[in-house]
This record gives C-alpha cells, structure tokens and sequence, in this order.
C-alpha cells in the first residue's frame, strides 16, 4: 500500500470515527483523531493479523493500552473486515458490543483496556508467552502520554527488558495533552526517551502523522537484539480537523451538528487535496 | 497441641506434579518464590516459571496475557497483594476477559500472621475476589485439601482464587470426605440439632467444637464450605431447613466472607439465625494462631457458645 493510498485511508478513517462519534453522542475524539495514522499504519503495513488468521497463535498482537480511543481502532478493524462497518451504527447504544472502550467481544480486538496503565503489562505478558513458546509472533501496544503516570507502565518496562523481549513494541501517542490538560503541567513526563532508554529500552521518536516514517521505524524492528523497542510517536490530539487540534476539551468532546459540518468538510478537502 | 502442615509445600508439589502433565502449566512469582518454595518448580520448568519483581500487578496482568496465549499460569504471592494491589488486574484483566488464570494467596487469615504484623496478615482477601464476577474462590482446610483444590482449579477453566496458609497450618483428620470443587464436605454429622459452617484454616477448630456440644447433649453437623464461590446453595439450604440455626467459622472479617455469603443465601432462600464467628471489623495483633484466634472470638468456646444463640433463636421464634 503506497503512501498516498495510506494517507487516504487515515482521512477516511478520521471521517468515520467522526461519523460514528456524532451519532452515538459520546466518544474519545481528540486521542481516536490522533492515533489514526498509527493504526492505519499498523494494520495495513506492519501487523500479520487479519479476520483469516485471527484464530492462529502465530499472528501478531496489537494489544491497544489506551482504550479510550476505542473508535479509531473499530473503523480500522471494520476496514479490514474483522466485522461489518454497519455495526458500529450502534456503537454505544443499550445492548450493542461496541462500547467505549475495547472488549474481546469484539472480533479482531486482544483484550479489554481502557483502564490505563494496563496494556503493557498484558503485552509483557504476551511477549513473554511468545519467547517461552519460541514463537515468532511480534507484540504492538499502543500507549497514551498522559497514561505513562501510572506506576503500573514503568514496572512493565522493567521486566520486558529483564527478560530482553525484542519481540515487543510499545508505540507512545505523544499529542502532548490528556484530559486536564498539558502533559507537562499535570505532571511532567519529559525526558522520556532518556527515561525510556535509561529502563532498558531502544527508543526511536517519529512524525507520527508521517505514514511513511511510521511505516520505516515500525518496520525496523527490533531496533536492537535483545532489547524491547519503544517508539515516541510525535502527534496532535484531534489532527486534521483544525478547530479540534491541540485543544483538550476535544478529549471526549462530541462536534455540535454545526460543527460536526464543518469538520466533515475540512475532512473532504484534505481527500482532494490528497488525491482521492 | 495442634499438628501442622505446610499448605504452600502442598500447592507446589501439587503445581509441579501438574507441569509434568500439562505444558502449558506456569508459575508467576513477584519475588515471592521462596513464599511458595518454587526454587525446584523454577530449576525443573524454566521455560514455566516468571519473575516479575516484586510487583503485583505486573505479575497479575503479565499472567493475563500469558493466559491470552493458551499457558495456565499460577500467580503465587501474599494474598492481600493479589487482591488488594493487583485488584483492578484481577477483577478487569482477568476476570472479567474469563482468562485462564490461577491466583494463589498466601497468609490467608489473622493466625497466618505469626509474626508478621497486619501489612502480612490478610483477612479481606476473600471479600474482595467474592464480589468479582465469575471468578471460583476456593479456601482449602489443611494441606491435604490444597493438593485437591490446586487439581480442581487446574482442572477447571477460568479465572481461580485459592487461599493457602503461613506453612504451619493445622491439619484437619477428615481426609475421608472427598474434595469435589463446589460442593460442602459434611465433615462430622453428629445430628441436625445446629450447623456449624467453617471452611480454611480453623475448621478443626468447629470439629473440635462440635465435640464439646456433643458431649453437653447438642448433636451438630460440621460442614467445610471449601468453595466460597460458586456457593452449593442447595446443600446449604438443605442443612439450614434441617438444623434451623446455624454457625458460621472462618478466619476473616466477618463481613465479606463465609459469614455474609451464608447469611445472604439463608436471608433469601430459608430464613435461619446464623452467628458469624470471625474477626470482628478490626485491625488484628500478631503472635501464636492459637491464642489469637482464641483472643479474636474465634475460638472452640465461642463457637460453642454461638450455637446455644442460634438455637435459642430458634426456639424463641418457635414459641
Ligand atoms: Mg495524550
């Protein structure tokens, strides 16, 4: 799949998360917007995982630790056919599957997450599985940046050093803001690479709105033997839709029929402009 | 003087005998590997044996993903560290996903905290993992039920708690009654005169009583509620309809645990005094299991004495 077809596809995908959000009236839009492209890139260029080999132990996992942003994995899995994309007509409604956060009722989805601070450690522990098993299968987990506060990530990230679990990456959605607002003013994060690095980790840091980088640095791995790889995915919260970027009140914020138009349009344009 | 056993032994043995079956068969430790005596356990299976430090909740939601990838992991610590620290692992992680993980918690009860003090004494334990849906909660006697319940909880898929002991825990002389995961063990049938419930650690402590009575002209049954969930409530409901007053013994708070999942069982389905025997909502001393339990209430004389109340509960209502 070429880059232009990739950028597409994140677009499309962003217009339907949007679609699904505005309808159930509830929804993590700002972090789902800003993840887009790692998905995309993760379905379509890196993950040996489809609707066909889902049942095979040796398949990939991409266990997504920030579940809140549970929409923007259900249209890349609707996508890939994993279920038909009508479903999510009923996303958050009484008795339909797709609620707000992933659950493994869900075909093509790992594990329930969406309490943080969990997903490395169910990735560690799956990683681990693979390397008992001498299986080749490799291990995606998708952090958010505000979720890094939980003490439960940094007991992960020592013990998947300890037990040199190359066969593991975490990709950290870097858009700089939770729901209270700047990472670095509610409690600071930074330097992560060097705190990343210093845990036993290979770091790389990437555009990851750049699906082209994403897909050289998520192909590239493991980027040292013997090491987890950790991938600072450099992001906006709510990219592409301009009045929603960089504004945390679009952490679970749902567009107005008003501006619900406008984003749509903004959307459409950047899908000429990239040459659908 | 009481003869002791060694439950964590017991669950090791019975751990390693199982690997020798089953492959997929792993033991999770966060440090705690000299608690369980997993030294020969980790050098026999290194490919079954993991050591996340000490950190429950990684140990927790590690198991959990193992379990996702077809191994049956044990995660074996200090049970107020599963169920307390790890929680959340165990209530969102694995049982809620109905994830092939076994939990085994050590220093279950105040009289496992010979001299550990209440950071290592754990009496909420199965208060706790009892309100976590679908999830089997097994609290053994002696050594000799924690070899049955690791089978059962091996045998048995989805998400398990088991409760074992210090390593000096009494034995219980009633290996005769089988061990089937679920269902009471009548252990002593003197008559339906009252029934004593008791599971873990002190049920010998109910035998014993159940003799005293005997001895006074009251004719007690003695039953080991080993599965605290699922309850057999058809069992249960049977000897309450029978007896009309029960005991409930256990070493744990009284709310929480044996007490209140037999006190809300009678409540519904066949209303009967039962007096729970238990560590009244505090904060325990340490020292000697015997004189402890007997300083908390827990002893053979308040057992004996709850269930002259029961009864005369009964018998009031009656008149
Ligand atoms: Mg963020």
């Amino acid at each position: 799949m070429t880059a232009v077809v990739l950028r597409i596809k994140s677009i499309q995908y962003r217009l339907r998360l949007l679609e699904y959000i505005k309808k159930a009236g509830a929804g993590h839009t700002g972090g789902s917007l800003s993840c887009v492209d790692i998905l995309n890139v993760l379905y379509n260029r890196v993950l040996n995982v489809s609707p066909e080999n889902f049942a095979d132990s040796r398949r990939d996992r991409y266990i997504q630790s920030k579940g809140h942003s549970v929409e923007a994995l259900y249209v890349v899995l609707a996508d890939k056919g994993f279920f038909p994309e009508s479903d999510l007509e009923t996303l958050c409604r009484f008795r339909s599957p797709y609620v707000g956060h992933p659950t493994r009722k869900i075909r093509g989805i790992e594990q329930n997450t969406g309490a943080l601070g969990h997903g490395l450690a169910f990735s560690v522990g799956v990683a681990l599985a693979g390397k008992k098993d001498n299986a080749d299968y490799r291990v995606y987990t998708l952090l958010g940046d505000g979720e890094l506060a939980e003490g439960s990530n940094w007991e992960s990230m020592l013990t998947a050093a300890h037990y040199h679990l190359d066969n593991l990456t975490a990709i950290v959605d870097r858009n700089q803001l939770q729901i209270s607002g700047h990472t670095e003013s509610v409690c600071r994060l930074e330097c992560l690479t060097e705190k990343f690095q210093a845990f036993g980790w290979s770091v790389r840091s990437v555009d990851g709105h750049d699906v082209t980088a994403l897909a050289d640095v998520l192909g590239s791995i493991p980027f040292e033997v013997g090491k987890p790889s950790m991938v600072i995915a450099r992001t906006i919260k709510g990219k592409d839709v301009s009045f929603m970027e960089h504004d945390a009140k679009w952490h679970h914020g749902v567009p107005s029929d008003e501006q619900y138009e406008r984003a749509r349009r903004e959307l459409e344009t950047l899908l000429m402009e990239a040459g659908a | 003087m009481t003869q002791t056993g060694n439950t964590r032994i017991a669950f090791i043995e019975t751990l390693t005998e199982i690997a020798a079956q089953d492959p997929t068969a792993a033991l999770v430790c966060a440090d705690s590997i000299l608690v369980v005596k997993g030294q020969a356990f980790a050098q026999k299976y290194p490919e079954r044996f993991v050591d996340v430090g000490i950190a429950e909740q990684n140990a927790v939601a590690c198991a959990a993903g193992m379990a996702s990838c077809g191994l049956v992991p044990f995660v074996a610590t200090y049970a107020g560290f599963i169920t307390m620290r790890a929680c959340e692992q165990v209530r969102t992680f694995v049982a809620y996903p109905h994830l092939n993980v076994k939990l085994i918690g050590a220093n279950g009860g105040i009289s496992a905290g010979e001299r550990e003090g209440v950071t290592h004494q754990f009496f909420e334990d199965l208060g706790i993992v009892r309100t976590i849906a679908g999830i089997t909660v097994v609290v053994p006697a002696d050594e000799a039920q924690v070899r049955h319940a690791t089978r059962a909880i091996h045998k048995t898929p989805g998400p398990a708690y088991m409760r074992i002991g210090s390593g000096r825990d009494p034995l219980v002389d009633c290996e005769d009654v089988p061990f089937e995961l679920g269902k009471v063990r009548v252990l002593a049938d003197h008559g339906n005169d009252v029934v004593l419930f008791a599971n873990g650690f002190v049920v010998n402590r109910a035998l014993a009583a159940a003799d005293v009575l005997s001895r006074q002209g009251v004719h007690p049954t003695v039953v080991d509620v080993h599965t605290l969930k699922p309850l057999d409530r058809e069992a249960i409901v049977d000897l309450l309809r029978q007896t009309g007053a029960a005991v409930t013994v256990e070493d744990h708070n009284i709310i929480g645990g044996l007490g209140s999942a037999i006190a809300e069982l009678s409540a519904e389905a066949c209303p009967t005094p039962v007096m729970r025997i238990g560590l009244r909502d505090t904060y325990p001393r340490s020292g000697e299991p015997g004189p402890l339990l007997d300083y908390y209430h827990i002893g053979v004389a308040d057992i004996v004495e709850a269930a002259k109340r029961a009864m005369q509960m009964r018998d009031r209502k009656v008149r």
